[in-house]
């Protein structure tokens, strides 16, 4: 049994747990005991990227000495998270030794969800949906953490789920955090391109490993009156897994 | 020219609004995109190449005093005139000047982005000299008295029928929009400005300093034009544009033309030594080089001192996302696009352009194009903090990233902070959603509706389950 | 304080920026055989490369580029040929062309009372085709090498809508890494190097393809014996 720690991110605690729960379960089913620490609360990615160093620090410095206090792989179902804790957390105490070192470790213990699939369970026991999927790598998975098959392998699994090829795939779906209200209009504007790309592609639903494209991507689906729906991969993998 | 970057919001609104802009800049992301893939897919050993590339320019930009004297002695030996300058006024004086000494009127310019960036022209004008743009997209901005939107393509927001009336107009021809006869009409009006110009100014893609090399690459033959039909050629350049010696050039030409559209090399690649040598059948009498900071050695002495191995092929804009949608005028100043957006507010000043380096995502397609492997948002992000350190952020939300970093370092208050705002955002759904917020938040809802936060946390029913 | 002095001495205030993956003072290198060095001047323990094509291979790649780039080209066995295939191209057309001594297989003599680099600038701008001969032809890339001197005017391969280029085999190089080094020396002592690849063109309206701006708008490759 491998013990795996989640840090299950902001979002996830605030706005949709059932991702987190459906992580819970597939890690479960491929016999892992999770531990989830009740401390956490952000990686603090949002003063990160807004540029407010000091503060990001602040946040940072808390979610790592939680971490550090834990032991085996750190579960994060989000590539932006994952990013920021692999990345950025050791850029950020740079300037500290001890903080550094800590910071490294922890790093070197994070895996995004789909990462720790294909290292700990590679045929995924996907199970069995019917599903026409819209695939969107999130930015931070795909050049931040450099996942790119393991996501598609794992969707692969599923028996009766097909990837839908979409249009410039690989393209920004203009969430960035704060970017899509302090530019509201530049991340409209790349979301619809996005969704007109995911509706051409013949999907039912729209899968990804980060929680704000799927918010992002999916509030513009709804507002449209879309039927296509969004999923985490988690919910994706859980769904099919009890059929 | 340069307009403050507050109005950066209303110029990339306009952008997006307008329906032919889009269609251009989908063309030419689309086009030079898929041509800079291909192009690499043939370059045999490509990472390595991109790697030598990188350190070239780096290594220069490191090195960059002991580099620029060593240029500066190898022009010298080869007979060339080496001028330096702190500021763009002071680059503009020393190119009118050269032009008032040689008794030259008229002078044809081929490409040069660092003329745009001092706006020579209008200097030049001022001390008498005619400028002609000879680049035909540049030839183009000039009659139009437009300005440049792409580092390659200058017209990419016109279509032909804006160039078939810009000609009309200016050069009183017949209206056509056949490009080929438009093209036609330039070559034919530019061929006599070059067999008549007494000056010809040309920027550099490269400077060679062990050989005292200045390197141009054009696919028109303008450039060719430029550099051996006047008799006094001048040269701006920014100091930063150094390579050692050949063999780094070599490198640096095989990712440069690649990256930028997609050709193995452009049509012209012309290495100037000096002026014409003793028995020359033709070439200019007179070599000048004018060296410009104007900002750059303060960009080095930063964060973002790595923006200085740029070698402007243009591939980051193809790229990238936000300027597939807001083109390059809404960067509002000579270089658009994720170079852009960070060598603005080095050589301009933060202040003024405190927004560019808040219009991206951060997605790092441009860092996987770019040919020397430039780090973008990393540079993106030193800059931000570099506002907010300034405190040119909204006070309010200075204010809220303390009160973030106070709560979500302390847990029992991080929950009851954010069920207060879960509490909040329920209330305002309907079935789910949100269709509306207030203030900053409304500019999410003015595109998407928002899904409403669960009644209980994540960590609730964790709870609940492990009971 | 003059402005070099100030620029140089701003630099020199700032101490020098590092980067992600270099070395600093060397930096890294095109070829791991190179040793490091300063970074100011091409390598001493530099080993030329090798040819590693055949003449015949050379040639073939040559042209394979040249045809990708719209550039005619034609192959003769022999100078009587070469001159051949010269007068048929350029017909009674007017010529400005480089000195009868810097153009091989008797082309010159062929072009005896064509323009040159000596003819008024209007003679020249009147010519309808260029004739020139070649530094070097660059397998690697379908470029023509053209380094001024004496009897070698730039008008001639710029000013006339066709350049006729005569390229002898010897003069295949298989890439301008090469011609760099081996090279080094003549493109030191001259004005002006420059490497045309293809016929002029411009992309800039709608992205449409015009050849033919300025420069040369068809470009025709001879290589004789």
């Amino acid at each position: 049994m491998t013990r795996a720690v989640l840090f299950h991110t902001c979002l996830v605690n605030e706005i949709d747990p059932e991702v987190g729960l459906a992580v819970v379960r597939v890690l479960e089913r491929i016999g892992c005991d999770v531990d989830v620490p009740a401390a956490q609360t952000c990686c603090g990615q949002p003063a990160f990227n807004a540029g407010f160093q000091h503060d990001a620090r602040t946040v940072a410095r808390h979610t790592i000495d939680l971490l550090d206090r834990t032991t085996g792989p750190i579960v994060i179902p989000s590539g932006s998270c994952g990013d920021m804790l692999v990345h950025q957390y050791p850029h950020l105490f740079a300037d500290e030794p001890a903080m550094h070192e800590k910071a490294v470790r922890v790093a070197s213990r994070c895996r995004e969800f789909s990462q720790f699939l294909a290292e700990h369970a590679p045929q995924h026991a996907g199970g069995t949906l019917d599903a026409k999927i819209a695939y969107h790598p999130s930015c931070h998975l795909l050049r931040g953490l450099g996942v790119r098959e393991a996501p598609l392998d794992a969707i692969a699994s599923v028996d009766g789920a097909t990837s839908m090829p979409v249009r410039e795939q690989e393209e920004c779906c203009g969430f960035g955090g704060l970017f899509s209200v302090k530019n509201a209009g530049i991340s409209s504007a790349m979301l619809d391109r996005k969704l007109a790309a995911i509706e051409s592609s013949g999907a039912d639903r729209v899968v990804s490993c980060d929680l704000g494209c799927l918010l992002h991507i999916g509030g513009g689906l709804h507002r449209r009156g879309s039927a296509i729906r969004t999923q985490h991969l988690a919910q994706l993998l859980d769904e099919a897994q009890t059929r | 020219m340069t307009a403050p970057s507050a109005d950066f919001a209303a110029r990339a609104g306009a952008a997006i609004g307008d329906a032919r802009l889009q269609d251009a800049l989908g063309r030419v992301t689309a086009v030079f995109g898929s041509r800079r893939t291909s192009a690499f897919a043939s370059l045999p050993n490509a990472e390595a190449v991109r790697d030598a590339a990188r350190a070239a320019r780096l290594t220069a930009v490191a090195n960059l005093p002991d580099y620029l004297e060593r240029f500066e002695s190898r022009l010298l030996a080869n007979g060339a005139h080496v001028h330096w300058a702190d500021t763009a006024a002071d680059a503009n004086a020393i190119v009118a000047g050269i032009a008032t000494r040689a008794g030259c009127t008229r002078a044809v310019k081929s490409k040069s982005m660092v003329s745009e960036e001092t706006h020579l022209n209008e200097a030049l004008e001022a001390a008498g000299v005619a400028p002609i743009e000879t680049d035909l997209g540049e030839y183009i901005v000039q009659l139009a008295h437009d300005r440049p939107s792409h580092i390659i393509a200058p017209i990419i927001h016109l279509t032909r029928q804006d160039v078939g009336r810009v000609m009309q107009r200016e050069l009183k021809v017949p209206y056509t929009d056949d490009t080929q006869a438009l093209a036609a009409t330039a070559r034919t009006r530019l061929r006599s400005e070059f067999l008549r110009a007494d000056m010809g100014i040309s920027g550099a893609n490269f400077g060679v300093a062990d050989t005292g090399t200045i390197v141009l690459v054009t696919n028109e033959g303008n450039g060719r034009m430029v550099t051996t039909l006047p008799r006094v050629h001048v040269v701006l350049m920014g100091i930063e544009k150094l390579v050692a010696n050949l063999e780094e050039l070599d490198a640096c030409l095989k990712v440069l033309a690649r990256s930028g559209t997609g050709q193995q090399l452009t049509v012209y690649t012309t290495m100037v030594n000096g002026p014409r040598r003793e028995g020359d059948a033709d070439g200019p009498d007179e070599l000048h080089v004018v060296l410009l900071d104007n900002g750059r050695s303060r960009i080095r002495a930063g964060d973002t001192a790595e923006i200085l191995g740029c070698i402007r092929c243009g591939a980051c804009l193809n790229v990238c996302p936000v300027y597939r949608n807001i083109g390059g005028h809404a960067y509002g100043d000579t270089y658009p696009g994720p170079v852009g957006a960070i060598v603005t507010p080095g050589l301009r000043g933060l202040e003024p352009w405190r927004e560019l380096p808040h219009a991206s995502t951060l997605c790092g397609a441009c860092r996987d194009v770019c040919p020397v492997r430039l780090d973008i948002p990393r540079m993106l992000l030193a800059l931000r903090r570099d506002v907010a350190a300034a405190d040119l952020q909204p006070r309010s939300l200075a204010w809220a990233m303390k009160l973030f970093a106070w709560t979500a370092s302390r847990p029992a208050l991080y929950r009851a902070a954010t069920r207060v705002a879960r509490v909040w955002l329920r209330a305002r759904a309907r079935d789910g959603w949100v269709r509306a917020l207030p203030g900053l938040a409304g500019g999410w809802t003015r595109a998407r509706d928002l899904r409403a936060p669960a009644a209980k946390t994540f960590q609730e029913r964790w709870q609940e389950r492990r009971a | 304080m003059s402005a070099r002095e100030r620029v140089l001495a701003r630099l020199r205030a700032a101490p020098r920026p590092s980067f992600d993956g270099l070395r600093m003072g060397g930096g890294l290198r095109m070829s791991d055989k190179l040793a490091a060095s300063d970074g100011l001047g091409t390598s001493a323990s530099d080993t030329p490369l090798a040819l590693s094509l055949s003449k015949g291979e050379l040639l073939a790649r040559f042209r394979a580029e040249l045809t990708a780039l719209g550039v005619e080209h034609h192959v003769e066995s022999t100078p009587d040929a070469v001159r051949a295939r010269v007068a048929a191209i350029v017909g009674d057309r007017p010529v400005l062309r480089w000195d009868v001594d810097r153009l091989p297989y008797g082309v010159g003599e062929l072009l005896a009372h064509a323009a040159d680099g000596a003819s008024a600038r209007d003679v020249q701008a009147a010519a309808a085709v260029g004739v020139t001969g070649c530094d070097a032809a660059i397998a690697e890339t379908g470029s023509l090498a053209m380094i001024t001197g004496r009897g070698k005017p730039r008008a001639a391969s710029l000013l006339p809508p066709t350049h006729l280029a005569i390229v002898g085999t010897d003069q295949l190089c298989e890439t301008m890494g090469a011609f760099f080094r081996e090279r080094a020396a003549d493109l030191a002592a001259a004005a002006n190097c420059t490497f045309i690849t293809g016929p002029s063109r411009t992309a800039d309206i709608e992205l449409t393809l015009t050849v033919g701006v300025h420069g040369p708008g068809r470009v025709v490759v001879i290589v004789g014996p």
